[in-house]
C-alpha cells in the first residue's frame, strides 16, 4: 500500500521575507519541526482527526514569535498586503480549530510577551501582556494584597489575553463572575492591523482603570470572538482584595515526570491564611440542588461549585487511579464546595460557614472532614491551594479533553437541562469515557456564576482516547449533538454562550439570534476585512460560508433534523 | 418618498401618531443644553411589532426615527437631531414577569423607576436605583445607558445587572441576547456566542438598535445601618473611602458636599415633576448649609438573607475600626439634623430627594465622568476653579461622588445651577470646564451632546470602529443618526 505523505503548506518565499524582515531571523521559523509543534491543539479534535487522516492544513506554514504589538501590527500588515491567512496562539489550549484551512498560514506565536508590566494599587488593576498567565498575575498582585478573582482549571496553562476571547470560567464565579466581567482593557491589533484599545485606556489623556469604552461598548464584540477579531497583545485585569498573605502556601516541588507516579504530596498543600474551603456531600441530586439554590441566595463565599464524576480524574496521580475510583464511587457523586475568604475580617469567616451550615441541616447534606470520610477529605486536598490558584493542568487523569457542553440559566433548570441533554447525547452515539455514562449525565459540574445564585454554568465535557479516530469523532457528535439539542429545545445558546469557537454551528443554527450568524459575520467584516484571522473559527468569514463543504452540511442537518429542526440551505 | 403621517398610523392605529404643534414642542428639547430639534411626528407603540414595521419603513423611506421611553435622559438623546419619527414607548409599560425563585424582573421600556420599585417593594424586593434618577424615568433605558446604582461600590451587588434583553436591530429584525437567545425562557446575561454582547447597545442613545425587553435582577430588600463621617475635604476622604472599600464593608456608599445634601434635607423642597424646574426660596436651604459639615460620606452596611444581624455587626465592627485607624468620626446621624438616617434608608430604594437641587436656580448643568480616586480631589478642584474664574459662584457647586467595584473608579456628578435667564453664560462655562475635567483625565464615558466630538476627537481608533460598526448595522443611518461620533 503506498504510504500516504503528508506535506505541509509553504509560504511564497516574499512573504516568508516580509515577515523575517520584521522580527529577525531567530523568531521565525518554518522548520517542520517547529511548525509540526503547533499542528495540534490542546482541545482539538479535528487537529487530532486530521492528523490520523495526514491531513496537512491544520499544520501552519511558519511560526513567528513577535516580541511588541508593534511587531505583531507589521506581521498583520505584511497578512493583509499578501493576503495570507494568520492565526493568534498563545498556549494551545483553544477548543477546537487549528488553521482550518488549506491555504498556508501563519501561526503568529506571542510567548515572547510575556511579561506582567503593571500592578496598580489604586486602579486595582494589572496590565500584562499577552502570555501572561494566572501564576504571573497572582503572584504579583498578592503581594500588594490584590488578586484577579479566580483562575481557571490550569493556571499556567492558560493565558489571560486569550482566555479573554474565549470562555474565562473560573472557580470563584460566584463572586466575581467569568473573566469577562473582570477585563478593564484590550490592545487589540485587529484582523485588518488596525490598534483598538477598549475601555478607558482608549481615549488620550484618560488612565485604564474602566471598562466601558466612550458610548457603545465595543469590548463586548471581542470578548468571545475565539480570534476572529484580531490579536490581543495587552489586556489589563480587574485585582479585588485579596486577603491570603503575600503569598501562597506551596506544596512541595520535585515531582517526577513518571506517568505512574503517585505520590500526593506534590499536590496538597492548606487553604490560603483567612480562606476556608468546604466540602459537603448530598444524598441524591435533589437535596445538593436544593443546597446550591440556597447557598447562591445566601450571598455569600467567593465560590460555589458541584464537581459531580469531575474529582475522579482531578484529584488522582495517575490514569489508573482515575479509573479505580470511579468505578468504586470513591467520591461522592452528590457534592458541592464553597470557597469562603475573610476579606472583610475573619469574623466573615465564622458568619459565612454558620450560614452553610444552616443551610447544610436544611438540607441534608452532610460536610466531608476528619470525621466523616476521612479518607475523600484527603484526597481532595488538591483543591485546597487549586480553589485559588490551580496547577493541575499535569493532574488531568483523564484522556484527552475534545470539546465541551456548557449550559447557562437558573440552577436547576440548567442542572436539569444538562443532564437530559447529555444523556441524548451517549444514548445517540455513545460514551467515549468512563465518566461519561453514571457521571456527567447524573452529576455535571455545576458553577454558580452569580453572587444571587441566579444563572450557573454547568460543564459536560467530551474525553476520548486519541489515538483512536473513531472515539474523536464519536466525541465532536457528542457535542455538536448536545448544542443543536439545546437550540430545538429552545434552551440558551448552548455551548456558544462563552464564546467558544463552534463553527459551523454558528452559521447553520438561524434559531440562535435569530440569525446571530448574520450580525456576528458582519461584525468580523469589519475587525478582519479580508477574511484572514483565525479562519473556519467562530464565525466563518463570507468565502469560508459558502465553501463550507455539502457533504458536511448535509450531516448537520441530518443533526438537526434528528432533533426536530428543519434543515438549512447556504 | 417621504414618509407620511398615514403610513404609520397603518401600523400603530389612527390616533396613536402627533404631528400637531404641542406635541412636536414638547419632544423637541429637554432640560440639556442640546439644541431643540423638531420631529416630524410621535408614533406611540405598544408592541414590538409596531417596532419593527416602523424600522422597516423607515429604511424603506430612509427616514430617522428616534426611539423615546420616558424623555429624562436629560442628555438630548431623545431629542430627534435629524427630525423624523420619534417612536414614544412610554405606553409599553408592562412589568412581564417577577421571578421570585430566580430574582429577576422582565420589563418593558416604559417601566419607570417609581413604578417597578412600588412593585418589587410589596413583594419584598428591590431594583438597583441610581442616586438622582427621576423616579419616572425608564428603568430600561436608564440600565441601558449605564446609569451607575447606588450599589455600584460593590462589585456583586450593584454591576453587571442587566440579564438578558431583546431589541429590534436597525434594519427592523428582533434580536435576543442571554438565554433569550434560543427564544425560550430567559435567566442569564451569556450568549449568543460573545457572553457579553448586549454591552454593544449600552450608551448607544439608541444609534444601533431599540431595546425592547429587559431582565434586570432584583433582590431581597435588606436590613441596613446607615453611617454618616464628616469630612472637612475630599482629600480626607480619600484615605478612609479607599480603605473601607479595600475591605469591602458596606453596600452602599456615597459622597456629598453640604450642597447637595442640604437640597436633599430640605423638606421646604420638593422633587420636581418636570425638568427644568421652577426655582424656588433658598431660605432653609442656606440655613441646612450652613448647619452642615462640608463634605458627608455616607456608608449603608446590609445585612444579607441569612443571620442579617450578625452580617451588619461584624461589617459595622470594621467600620469602627477603620474610621478610628484614620481618626475620623463615625456617626449613626448628622448632627444638628434630625432624620437623617431614616431619609438616607429611604433614599437606599427611592433615591430621588436629590433632585430637588432643581428648585435652587431651575436648570442644572451637570458634569458627569468618572476618575481614579486619586485624581478625585484635583478634578472637582478643577471644576471649582475653572467656575469660579467664569465668574459662576463657586458655592454653588453641587457634587456627588461614587465609589465604583470597590473604588476602583469613582463616578462623579459635578452640578452648575443656572437661571433660565444664565442658561447661555453657564452653558458655555460647563463647556470649558468639561474641557479642562478632560484635559486633566477627567473619563466622560457617556459623550453626550457637546461632549461627543470632544471626547471622540480624543478616541479616534475607538470612533472609526464604532462608525464602521454603524454603517455595518444600520447602513441607511436611520437610527438616531448624529448622536455620539455618528454625525455623518
Amino acid at each position: 500500500m503506498e504510504k500516504k505523505k503528508c506535506i505541509p503548506n509553504r509560504l511564497p518565499p516574499e512573504v516568508y521575507k516580509a515577515l523575517e524582515n520584521i522580527v529577525g531571523p531567530e523568531y521565525i521559523s518554518q522548520d517542520r519541526a517547529v511548525v509540526e509543534c503547533y499542528s495540534k491543539f490542546c482541545v482539538d479534535s479535528t487537529g487530532a482527526l486530521k492528523k490520523h487522516a495526514k491531513d496537512p492544513s491544520n499544520i501552519p506554514a511558519c511560526i513567528i514569535l513577535p516580541g511588541s504589538t508593534e511587531e505583531v501590527q507589521a506581521i498583520v500588515h505584511v497578512c493583509n498586503r499578501y493576503k495570507t491567512k494568520f492565526i493568534p496562539f498563545t498556549n494551545g489550549m483553544i477548543t477546537f480549530n487549528g488553521p482550518a484551512t488549506n491555504e498556508p498560514t501563519v501561526c503568529i506565536h506571542v510567548s515572547r510577551m510575556n511579561r506582567v508590566l503593571d500592578v496598580d494599587e489604586t486602579t486595582m488593576s494589572a496590565r500584562l501582556e499577552a502570555f501572561a498567565d494566572y501564576a504571573q498575575v497572582q503572584a504579583d498582585a498578592m503581594k500588594k494584597g490584590l488578586w484577579n478573582g479566580g483562575s481557571p482549571l490550569a493556571t499556567t496553562l492558560s493565558k489571560l489575553s486569550s482566555q479573554s476571547a474565549f470562555a474565562g470560567v473560573w472557580q470563584t464565579d460566584h463572586k466575581y463572575g467569568t473573566l469577562g466581567r473582570n477585563i478593564v482593557s484590550i490592545k487589540l491589533v485587529t484582523a485588518g492591523g488596525d490598534i483598538l484599545v477598549t475601555g478607558s485606556d482608549t481615549v488620550a489623556g484618560v488612565d485604564d482603570f474602566w471598562e466601558y469604552g466612550p458610548g457603545p461598548d465595543l469590548f463586548s464584540l471581542v470578548r468571545g470572538s475565539g480570534g476572529t477579531t484580531g490579536i490581543v497583545t495587552e489586556i489589563v485585569v480587574k485585582l479585588h482584595a485579596w486577603p491570603g498573605g503575600k503569598s501562597l502556601p506551596e506544596p512541595p516541588a520535585g515531582r517526577p515526570s513518571i506517568p505512574t507516579y503517585a505520590d500526593p504530596k506534590h499536590d496538597t498543600g492548606p487553604a490560603p491564611d483567612r480562606y476556608r474551603l468546604l466540602w459537603i456531600e448530598f444524598p441524591d441530586f435533589e437535596s445538593e440542588l436544593a443546597a446550591l439554590r440556597k447557598i447562591g441566595q445566601a450571598c455569600i463565599g467567593q465560590g460555589l461549585n458541584a464537581t459531580g464524576v469531575y474529582n475522579a480524574y482531578y484529584c488522582s496521580q495517575t490514569q489508573d487511579m482515575t479509573l479505580e475510583r470511579v468505578e468504586n464511587k470513591f467520591f461522592p457523586p452528590y457534592n458541592c464546595y464553597v470557597i469562603i475568604g475573610g476579606v472583610t475580617s475573619e469574623k466573615q469567616i465564622a458568619y459565612e460557614e454558620a450560614v452553610v451550615r444552616d443551610i447544610i441541616a436544611e438540607t441534608g447534606g452532610t460536610f466531608l472532614n476528619d470525621a466523616h470520610k476521612a479518607d475523600v477529605i484527603e484526597a481532595l486536598a488538591p483543591w485546597n491551594l487549586d480553589c485559588i490558584r490551580h496547577v493541575t493542568g499535569f493532574r488531568m487523569n483523564r484522556h484527552s479533553y475534545c470539546g465541551s457542553n456548557i449550559l447557562g440559566g437558573p440552577v436547576d433548570t440548567v442542572a436539569r437541562k444538562t443532564r437530559q441533554v447529555w444523556s441524548k447525547a451517549i444514548e445517540t452515539f455513545g460514551e467515549t469515557y468512563v465518566t461519561d455514562r453514571g457521571g456527567m449525565d447524573d452529576t455535571p459540574f455545576l458553577y454558580s456564576s452569580n453572587h444571587g445564585g441566579r444563572f450557573w454554568l454547568t460543564e459536560a465535557d467530551v474525553y476520548p482516547d486519541q489515538t483512536k479516530p473513531e472515539l474523536l469523532q464519536k466525541g465532536q457528535a457528542l457535542v455538536v449533538c448536545g448544542i443543536i439539542n439545546t437550540i430545538a429545545d429552545k434552551y440558551g445558546p448552548g455551548a456558544n454562550g462563552l464564546g467558544v469557537s463552534i463553527e459551523p454551528v454558528t452559521s447553520f443554527m438561524p434559531e440562535v439570534g435569530p440569525n446571530a450568524h448574520l450580525l456576528f459575520r458582519g461584525i468580523r467584516d469589519i475587525f478582519d476585512p479580508n477574511g484572514l484571522c483565525a479562519p473556519g473559527r467562530q464565525i466563518f468569514s463570507k468565502q469560508e460560508y459558502e465553501q463550507f463543504p455539502e457533504q458536511a452540511l448535509a450531516g448537520l442537518n441530518k443533526m438537526r433534523q434528528m432533533h426536530g429542526l428543519d434543515p438549512v440551505e447556504r | 418618498m417621504a414618509l407620511q403621517k398615514s403610513d404609520i398610523e397603518a401600523i400603530v392605529g389612527a390616533g396613536n401618531v402627533a404631528d400637531d404643534d404641542a406635541t412636536i414642542a414638547a419632544f423637541s428639547s429637554d432640560q440639556s443644553a442640546v439644541a431643540p430639534r423638531r420631529p416630524d411626528m410621535v408614533a406611540y407603540v405598544q408592541s414590538v411589532e409596531q417596532i419593527q414595521n416602523i424600522v422597516k419603513l423607515a429604511n424603506e423611506t430612509l427616514t430617522p426615527v428616534t426611539p423615546y421611553s420616558s424623555g429624562l435622559n436629560l442628555h438630548g438623546a431623545a431629542i430627534a437631531g435629524q427630525g423624523g419619527i420619534i417612536i414614544n414607548m412610554s405606553r409599553m409599560n408592562k412589568i412581564l414577569a417577577l421571578d421570585e425563585d430566580n430574582w429577576y424582573v422582565i420589563i418593558e421600556p416604559g417601566v419607570t423607576y417609581e413604578q417597578l420599585q412600588n412593585h418589587l417593594v410589596s413583594k419584598g424586593y428591590r431594583i438597583m436605583v441610581p442616586f438622582g434618577v427621576p423616579p419616572g424615568r425608564s428603568v430600561l433605558t436608564s440600565y441601558l445607558e449605564r446609569d451607575p446604582v447606588m450599589a455600584a461600590p460593590s462589585f456583586e451587588h450593584g454591576n453587571f445587572l442587566i440579564m438578558d434583553t431583546e431589541l429590534v436591530l436597525p434594519n427592523g429584525a428582533l434580536f435576543k441576547t442571554g438565554n433569550w437567545t434560543s427564544g425560550g425562557e430567559p435567566g442569564a446575561p451569556a450568549g449568543p456566542i460573545r457572553n457579553s454582547l448586549f454591552r454593544m447597545w449600552t450608551a448607544a442613545q439608541g444609534t444601533l438598535g431599540i431595546m425592547t425587553k429587559m431582565g434586570l435582577q432584583i433582590e431581597p430588600i435588606p436590613q441596613r445601618k446607615v453611617f454618616f463621617i464628616p469630612l472637612h475635604n475630599v482629600a480626607c476622604a480619600v484615605k478612609p473611602l479607599k480603605q473601607i472599600q479595600y475591605r469591602e464593608i458596606g453596600t452602599e456608599c456615597l459622597l456629598l458636599n453640604n450642597f447637595n445634601l442640604a437640597a436633599m434635607l430640605n423638606d421646604e423642597w420638593t422633587v420636581p415633576a418636570d425638568f427644568p424646574a421652577a426655582p424656588a426660596s433658598t431660605e432653609r436651604f442656606t440655613a441646612l448649609r450652613s448647619l452642615l459639615p462640608p463634605w458627608v460620606l455616607i456608608v449603608s452596611v446590609n445585612g444579607l438573607p441569612r443571620r442579617s444581624a450578625e452580617k451588619i455587626a461584624y461589617e459595622e465592627e470594621a467600620l469602627r475600626q477603620v474610621c478610628d485607624e484614620a481618626n475620623i468620626e463615625l456617626l449613626e446621624t448628622i448632627p444638628n439634623i434630625s432624620g437623617a438616617a431614616q431619609l438616607f434608608e429611604s433614599e437606599m430604594l427611592r433615591p430621588w430627594s436629590i433632585l430637588k437641587k432643581f428648585n435652587f436656580k431651575g436648570h442644572v448643568r451637570d458634569l458627569t465622568f468618572k476618575c481614579p480616586v486619586n485624581k478625585v480631589d484635583e478634578l472637582i478642584e478643577i471644576a471649582s476653579k475653572t467656575s469660579c474664574d467664569g465668574g459662576y459662584n463657586c458655592t454653588h457647586i453641587g457634587v456627588y461622588v461614587l465609589p465604583l467595584e470597590r473604588a476602583r473608579a469613582l463616578h462623579c456628578e459635578i452640578d452648575l445651577h443656572c437661571l433660565m435667564s444664565e442658561a447661555a453664560t453657564v452653558n458655555s462655562l460647563w463647556l470649558k470646564v468639561s474641557e479642562a475635567l478632560m484635559n486633566a483625565g477627567a473619563y466622560f464615558d457617556r459623550p453626550y451632546g457637546a461632549w461627543a466630538p470632544m471626547v471622540y476627537g480624543r478616541a479616534a481608533g475607538y470612533s472609526d470602529m464604532l462608525r464602521n460598526l454603524k454603517k455595518e448595522t444600520d447602513p441607511n443611518n436611520i437610527m438616531n443618526p448624529g448622536k455620539l461620533c455618528f454625525t455623518n
